[in-house]
């Protein structure tokens, strides 16, 4: 107790000493401050940039697999090359079942997914430039024929799981002209290409009948809640009189899914989008598929380099802070250590009159150290209130063109679903309750809390930095103090 | 019976040649209740005998014996901090410090008192001389007398058994010289205590009870 009682009125008693080691702990924690406050901002960038893209995952064919027992050279070259279509042909498609069975894993935050069928209308004309022309596979290359199994029909119904999986209209390829996508994923609601409203005078709130290509019998109707224009041309369809999307009429999976569930005749291709939590789940996550029985000829294809690269530049910035704040802290560390050096020996004296009267070594030595702590920490406090003041503009406006770019792109999606996304209801997105803003689209709110950058956190790095450097700087102190004799200090005075 | 015993000891300085002492082969034993003056002339070593004593420096032959007890094997610091005080010419007090916050200090380093300290060191202080006001000034702010009047109550703070003084008087005139020197008596003869002061005024040597002289290399 006396060692701290003596550590104080040596602080108080020499004002002009501890004030310059004050200010120099307080430009050293006003730097590291700042330092901490941007590494912190870049991390809660990167984690919102990780929550803004997604690492999502598809399945595709892997031709890789197709094609390994494919020897060109060999005499049964023909042979081999029927084979590898058999085995194609003989990929299983997915089912509904399968993707929620695949969904079914602790390496996902999320799932959705894209199903279609192919549907005619006894009511609507095809959007075609040759309007008697019913068969639009004219140009699609031999790859692209379609399977026997699937019938040949006018329309496509595309069916999506939720806003998530719309794809096309949050890239603003399509945008929604009238009305909007409707946010109940359950009802029999549709949006329609454009050309295909002018062509058949179809407007918001009409319904619309489709049937079975098989069974005209069989009839689907769907109320059309919104009309689409698609913006952007495939190399495909420039030179074509109608846009791609043209035929095609978009729902909701559910509405898809009971036709298919009624109708077990009906051939449906699904296209699920897993969003997998971390990039360590990825080959977690693929072995657990193939565990499940996915077909060795199906890989999981990933967006990790896409994702990887938007946060190539903030990882970098972080990069640099952390350098910096190891720069600051040795040049700080090398300053504390020489200026307590110095004060350790104009304070010779002292010790040579505590060690006579009986003050052992150790207890001198942490006597040195509670002094140095005191100071460092009110060196600290007064340091990270500084850098709090400095990295807040600091960091906000490194983040500045990002909050721009992020209420923009939330500006422009709202208006390529017809201003319907971002009313506050939840509805139509079953898999996806727990997840911040729509696939690649953040809250403002998000990325506004990063303005927050001298945390809790922050303050405990900056206090084990002030400890670390108290104790780096202590070292000169406890070296000197055990080599002392105090006789000698005490001659030397005489 | 003695409190401390000098058997045999010899110092030289650790860079000095094998055979080059300060002094060799000292014999002497001090008892409680007297006085003590060690005299010699400069460079006879008896500074460095009171190092010795006080467990400040060791002896390169010979033994010292404090209560029969070889220095060598205590603890010197607890030694120091309980069993001897120190007064030294150049007083050797914590200037960033009042009167009353040194001799408390050299209370707690030898944790002699855990109560009432401030009052135990009020009365050591005015004991010698230094009221309650003078206590509570910084040391600079006293005069040179007044300070070695601290350093002596800073000394006993911890009631020490032998007292050790390194000229005590030698920055301080005759009156208070006097004043000084009947402190350390009466500490010898009412609170049987072992005063050994080394000294080369004469003055001081007449007043205490026996004197050893100490000759260049030797006794």
């Amino acid at each position: 107790m006396y060692i701290l009682k003596n550590a104080y009125l040596a602080i108080i008693r020499n004002k002009g000493r501890n004030i310059l080691i004050g200010i120099i702990i307080v430009i050293i924690a006003c730097a590291c401050s700042v330092t901490l406050a941007i590494r912190s901002s870049a991390k809660n960038l990167i984690s919102s940039y990780e929550d803004k893209y997604d690492i999502q995952a598809t399945l595709e064919v892997s031709r890789e697999n197709l094609m390994k027992d494919f020897n060109p050279s060999s005499e049964n070259k023909e042979q081999g090359r029927k084979n590898m279509v058999e085995q194609f042909n003989n990929i299983e498609s997915l089912t509904i079942e399968n993707i929620e069975n695949y969904s079914n894993s602790d390496y996902l935050k999320g799932y959705y997914y894209t199903n279609s069928i192919n549907v005619n209308s006894s009511t609507l004309t095809k959007a075609t430039s040759e309007i008697t022309n019913t068969e639009d596979n004219r140009k699609r290359p031999d790859n692209m024929q379609m399977p026997d199994n699937i019938s040949q029909a006018d329309f496509t119904l595309t069916g999506y799981s939720s806003y998530d999986a719309m794809n096309d209209f949050i890239t603003g390829s399509y945008t929604v002209s009238e009305g909007s996508i409707s946010n109940d994923f359950s009802a029999n609601n549709c949006v329609i290409n454009s050309e295909l409203a002018t062509l058949n005078n179809i407007k918001v709130g009409d319904t619309i009948t489709m049937t079975n290509p098989d069974d005209e019998s069989k009839t689907y109707n769907l109320v059309v809640t919104g009309i689409f224009t698609q913006n952007s041309t495939d190399i495909e369809d420039r030179m074509d009189m109608f846009s791609k999307s043209a035929n095609t009429i978009i729902t909701n999976a559910n509405f898809i899914n009971n036709i298919v569930k009624n109708d077990s005749s009906v051939n449906y291709n699904i296209t699920p989008t897993f969003l997998i939590k971390d990039k360590d789940s990825i080959e977690k996550f693929e072995a657990e598929l193939k565990e499940k029985g996915l077909s060795e000829y199906l890989a999981l294809r990933t967006n990790l380099d896409e994702v990887e690269g938007a946060t190539s530049s903030i990882s970098n910035l972080s990069t640099f802070a952390t350098t910096f704040l190891i720069v600051t802290f040795s040049i700080g560390a090398v300053i504390l250590f020489v200026i307590n050096m110095i004060n350790v020996r104009e304070r010779k004296y002292e010790i040579g009159v505590l060690r006579t009267i009986g003050m052992k070594k150790g207890a001198l030595t942490i006597q040195f150290i509670i002094e140095l702590l005191i100071i460092t920490i009110i060196g600290l406090l007064i340091g990270s209130l500084i850098g709090a003041l400095i990295s807040v503009p600091t960091a906000n406006m490194l983040l500045k063109n990002e909050i721009e770019s992020s209420q923009a792109n939330i500006q422009n999606v709202n208006k390529n679903f017809g201003g319907k996304m971002f009313d506050g209801n939840e509805q139509g997105r079953p898999d996806m309750q727990n997840r911040n803003g729509i696939n690649g689209i953040v809250n403002v709110e998000q990325i506004d809390s990063i303005k927050a950058v001298v945390d809790y956190k922050v303050l405990l790095k900056l206090f084990g930095i002030g400890v670390l450097l108290t104790l780096i700087s202590s070292i000169a102190s406890m070296i000197s103090i055990q080599r002392f004799s105090p006789l000698t200090i005490l001659k030397e005075r005489s | 019976m003695s409190i401390l015993k000098l058997d045999k000891v010899c110092y030289r300085y650790a860079d000095a040649a094998s055979n080059d002492y300060v002094f060799k082969n000292i014999s002497y034993e001090f008892e409680l209740n007297k006085t003590y003056a060690i005299k010699g002339k400069s460079g006879s070593g008896k500074t460095t005998l009171l190092s010795l004593i006080s467990g400040l420096e060791k002896c390169v032959e010979g033994n010292i014996y404090f209560e029969d007890k070889n220095l060598k094997d205590m603890d010197l610091d607890k030694y120091r901090s309980k069993n001897i005080g120190i007064v030294f010419q150049s007083f050797n007090l914590l200037t960033h410090l009042t009167a009353l916050e040194n001799v408390i200090l050299s209370m707690d380093i030898s944790k002699t008192y855990k109560k009432e300290k401030k009052e135990k060191a009020y009365e050591l202080l005015e004991s010698v001389g230094i009221d309650k006001e003078k206590a509570n000034r910084r040391v600079l702010k006293l005069s040179g007398g007044e300070q070695q009047r601290v350093a002596i109550a800073r000394s006993l703070s911890y009631n020490p058994k032998i007292i050790l003084a390194d000229e005590p008087t030698g920055n301080l005139d005759k009156e208070t010289e006097n004043d000084i020197l009947n402190i350390f008596k009466k500490l010898a003869k009412e609170d049987n205590k072992c005063i050994i002061i080394v000294t080369h005024s004469d003055n001081v040597a007449k007043n205490v009870d026996n004197v050893f002289e100490l000759t260049k290399k030797g006794q």
